[in-house]
C-alpha cells in the first residue's frame, strides 16, 4: 500500500508536469494584444518593451525553463500583471485558497450529511409519499435555475432570520463569524444533497434487491440492522467516485454564491483571469485545481478499497 | 399419525399486475412433518418459490394472501390439538395472520430459515465469512465474543469446510461456489431453524459440488433434527435426498407421495409427462421427450383440470370441472380424473417402468 502510494505521488507529479506546460503553451497562443489594455495607442517600442519585461518575447522553451526554474527553486509562481499589478500569484492566492476550502467543504459535509439520509429515507419508503415528497425535492433543484433558489434562499434568511445580507469586507475569515457562513454553505451545498439523495437512493434500493439482503432477513434480521449493518456500506461504495468531482467543483466555488453573500474566494477566478490574460494567474490557479483534483481521486481510491476488499490497488488483474 | 410441523391449509395468493389480478397459489392444502425431507417439484412458474416465501414473509409487495391458514406448529402439534387456548396458541403460529415485520422475526431465522439459490449472490461480499456468521450466532444466542467465535468455527466445521480458521477471516470472493453454499448453510443452521427451506440449493453449483452439498444437507438434517423442504425442478436432486414429494402444477398441488411413490407408481398424467421426459430414459438416438403446450395462464380462472389441454388421455370432464384428491395408498394420493371408479382404464407410459431398471432405486435417477 505504502509502494503503491509512492507510485501514484510520483506519477501524479508527471500529470501535473504534463497540465502545467500545456496550460502554459496554450496561453502563450493568445494575441499579444490582450496583454496591454490600451494597445491600440502603444506605440511599436512600448509593446516590445512590455513583451521584453513580461519575458514574453523568449522563445517559447526558454519561457518554460524559466517558469519552471522559479516554481521549483523558489516556489515563485510569478507576478500577476493585469489582475493586480506587480502582486506575486501566490500572496493573491493565499488568502482566497483557505475560505474556498472552507467553503467548498463545510458544504460537502453539508450535502453527506443530509443527502445521504435522505436518499436512504427515500428508499426505504419507496413509491410512497416520502419517496415522492424527496424526488419533488430532487426535481425542483436540478430543473430550476441555481439563481431561482439562490435568490430565495438570501431573501428568507436575510429577511425572516436576520442574517448578514452582504458581507463587509473582512467577515469571511477561516475562524469565528459562524452565521455568516450558514446561508452560503447552505446555498452551495443544496445541489449536491439532492445529488447524492438521488444516487444513494437508487444504489440502497439495488442493493436491498440482492440475495445477500435476502439470506439476512431469513436470520432474523431487523431490517433496520440489515440497513445499517450490510446494505448501507454497499451502496455506498459506488457513491465514492462522485466525490473527488464534487469536491473540486465546490472549493472552485460558485461565483455566484461568492458575489450574493461577498465571500472572498476563488468563484470565477479561473475564467476571470484567463480572459484578461493574466498568464502566471491562470498557471497558478491551474495548478492548484490541478493539485486538489489529484488529491481527491487518490483520497477516492484509498477510500474505495478500504471499503470494498475485492478491489485492489496493487494487484495486478485481481479477483471477481 | 405422524408429528406434523407445518399445515398449508386451502391457501390462496393471489398477485396484482398491471392491474389484473394473478391466482399464483390455487388453494393448496399440505402437511409436512416433522424431521422429514419433502420436496416441492414442478417446472418454472409453477408456484412453488412463491409458496415457500409465504412461509418466511417474503412474499413481493404486490402480492397477498387471499384466504387459507398456514400453520406452523413450535412443539408437537398433539398438544395443540388440546382444548386449553392458552397452550395452543403459545405453540401454534398461523403464518398466514402475520403482517408485520416486527411478528416476522421470531419466526425468521430461529423457527423457519431459506437458503437463497445463488450462493454467489448470498454472500455480502464487502464483509469476511466470519463477521457475518458471527452476527447471526450473536443475534440467536447470548454469548460472549469468545464462545460466539467458537460456535462459528465450529459450525464451520459441521458443514465441512477445511481450514475454518482462515476461511474465517476470508470474503466471499475468495471461496469457490460449493464453498460459498456450505457458507449459506452454515449461516442458515447458526440460527438453529426447526424448518430449513432450500430453494434450488444445487442449481447455480456444477455437478460434483451437488452431490457433495446434497450430502451435507443430508448430514445436517440428522444433525439438527431439520425439517427440510427442497423447491427444485431437478427430479435427480429430489430422488436423491426427499423422503416425500409434491408435485406442482399451474398453483396446486397435482400428487404427493413418497418418493417411491412418485417414481415408481406415478398416478398424475403430469408426473408421468415430468417422469418421461427424463433423459436418463431416453434411448439414445431418440429426440427428448417434451411435455407439449404451456401451463395454463393463471391471469384466467381455470375451467377443470388445468394440465387437461396438455394432456393427450385427458377426459371430457377434464375440461369441465377440477378432479378431487383421489387416495391411492396412505402416503400417496393425486389429483386427476383418471383415479377415478368410473374413469376408461390409462395405464402410466411403459418408459416410466425404466426407472425401476436404473439400478432399481430411484437413487440412480
Amino acid at each position: 500500500m505504502f509502494l503503491y502510494l509512492v507510485k501514484r505521488l510520483l506519477r501524479s507529479v508527471i500529470t501535473l508536469f504534463i497540465i502545467l506546460t500545456v496550460v502554459f503553451v496554450l496561453v502563450r497562443q493568445m494575441p499579444i494584444s490582450g496583454y496591454f489594455p490600451n494597445y491600440e495607442k502603444m506605440s511599436e517600442a512600448q509593446i516590445k518593451n512590455g513583451l521584453h519585461e513580461m519575458k514574453l518575447d523568449l522563445p517559447m522553451h526558454e519561457q518554460l525553463f524559466y517558469f519552471y526554474k522559479d516554481l521549483l527553486t523558489k516556489g515563485d509562481l510569478g507576478m500577476s500583471r493585469i489582475y493586480r499589478n506587480n502582486v506575486p500569484v501566490a500572496e493573491i492566492l493565499a488568502p482566497k485558497i483557505p475560505i474556498s476550502i472552507k467553503l467548498g467543504s463545510l458544504s460537502l459535509l453539508v450535502a453527506l450529511l443530509f443527502g445521504l439520509p435522505l436518499g436512504v429515507i427515500m428508499a426505504r419508503n419507496k413509491g410512497k409519499f416520502l419517496d415522492q415528497l424527496g424526488t419533488g425535492y430532487i426535481v425542483v433543484i436540478e430543473a430550476v435555475p441555481a439563481a431561482v433558489y439562490y435568490l430565495f434562499i438570501q431573501l428568507f434568511g436575510t429577511e425572516l432570520l436576520g442574517m448578514p445580507l452582504i458581507n463587509s469586507p473582512g467577515t469571511f475569515t477561516t475562524s469565528g463569524n459562524t452565521a455568516a457562513w450558514i446561508l452560503p454553505v447552505l446555498s452551495m451545498s443544496l445541489g449536491n444533497t439532492a445529488y447524492y439523495a438521488m444516487w444513494i437512493r437508487r444504489y440502497v434500493v439495488d442493493e436491498s434487491r440482492k440475495d445477500y439482503v435476502t439470506l439476512a432477513r431469513m436470520k432474523g434480521m431487523s431490517s433496520g440492522k440489515i440497513l445499517s449493518r450490510h446494505v448501507f456500506r454497499n451502496a455506498f461504495v459506488p457513491m465514492i467516485q462522485y466525490i473527488p468531482t464534487s469536491f473540486l467543483n465546490t472549493v472552485i466555488g460558485s461565483i455566484y454564491i461568492e458575489s450574493l453573500y461577498g465571500v472572498p474566494g476563488m468563484g470565477g477566478l479561473l475564467v476571470d483571469v484567463v480572459k484578461r490574460q493574466d498568464n502566471a494567474m491562470v498557471l497558478g490557479i491551474v495548478l492548484l485545481y490541478a493539485c486538489v483534483g489529484i488529491i481527491g481521486l487518490i483520497f477516492g481510491d484509498i477510500l474505495m478499497v478500504t471499503l470494498d476488499p475485492r478491489i485492489s490497488l496493487t494487484k495486478r488483474g485481481g479477483n471477481r | 399419525m405422524r408429528d406434523i410441523i407445518l399445515s398449508i391449509q386451502n391457501l390462496n395468493v393471489k398477485f396484482s399486475l398491471r392491474g389484473k389480478t394473478l391466482h399464483a397459489i390455487r388453494d393448496v392444502s399440505l402437511d409436512v412433518y416433522r424431521a422429514e425431507s419433502l420436496a416441492i417439484v414442478g417446472e418454472s412458474g409453477s408456484g412453488k418459490s412463491v409458496l415457500n416465501k409465504n412461509l418466511v414473509g417474503l412474499l413481493d409487495p404486490n402480492g397477498r394472501i387471499d384466504s387459507g391458514d398456514i400453520l406452523y406448529y413450535k412443539k408437537a402439534s398433539s398438544a395443540s390439538r388440546t382444548t386449553d387456548e392458552s397452550v395452543r396458541a403459545e405453540s401454534c403460529v398461523n403464518l398466514a395472520r402475520l403482517k408485520k415485520e416486527k411478528d416476522w422475526l421470531p419466526i425468521r431465522g430461529r423457527e423457519i430459515c431459506m437458503i437463497p439459490q445463488d450462493p454467489m449472490t448470498s454472500l455480502n461480499p464487502l464483509k469476511t465469512i466470519g463477521a457475518q456468521l458471527y452476527e447471526t450466532v450473536k443475534l440467536h444466542h447470548g454469548m460472549n465474543a469468545r464462545q460466539t467465535k467458537e460456535a462459528c468455527l465450529s459450525i464451520l466445521n459441521d458443514v465441512r469446510i477445511d481450514l475454518p480458521e482462515k476461511r474465517y477471516y476470508q470474503y466471499p470472493h475468495e471461496l469457490s461456489g460449493g464453498m460459498r453454499q456450505r457458507i449459506a448453510i452454515a449461516i442458515a443452521i447458526a440460527c438453529r431453524p426447526r424448518i430449513l427451506i432450500c430453494d434450488e440449493p444445487t442449481t447455480a453449483l456444477d455437478v460434483t459440488i451437488q452431490a457433495q452439498v446434497l450430502t451435507l444437507l443430508k448430514e445436517i438434517k440428522d444433525k439438527y433434527h431439520l425439517t427440510i423442504l427442497f423447491i427444485t425442478h431437478d427430479l435427480g436432486v429430489v430422488a436423491n435426498i426427499a423422503e416425500r414429494v409434491a408435485v406442482m402444477y399451474a398453483g396446486d398441488i397435482v400428487e404427493i407421495g413418497t418418493v417411491d411413490d412418485i417414481f415408481y407408481t406415478p398416478a398424475h398424467p403430469y408426473t408421468w409427462a415430468l417422469l418421461s421426459s427424463l433423459p436418463q430414459l431416453c434411448s439414445r438416438g431418440e429426440p427428448l421427450l417434451a411435455i407439449k403446450g404451456t401451463p395454463p395462464s393463471l391471469f384466467k380462472e381455470i375451467q377443470g383440470d388445468p394440465f387437461a389441454l396438455r394432456n393427450p388421455n385427458a377426459l371430457n370432464i377434464d375440461h369441465m370441472f377440477m378432479p378431487p384428491y383421489y387416495k391411492i395408498s396412505d402416503t400417496h394420493q393425486a389429483r386427476s380424473w383418471l383415479l377415478d371408479p368410473r374413469a376408461p382404464k390409462v395405464s402410466m407410459p411403459a418408459v416410466i417402468d425404466k426407472i425401476k431398471h436404473l439400478g432399481g432405486t430411484a437413487d440412480a435417477v
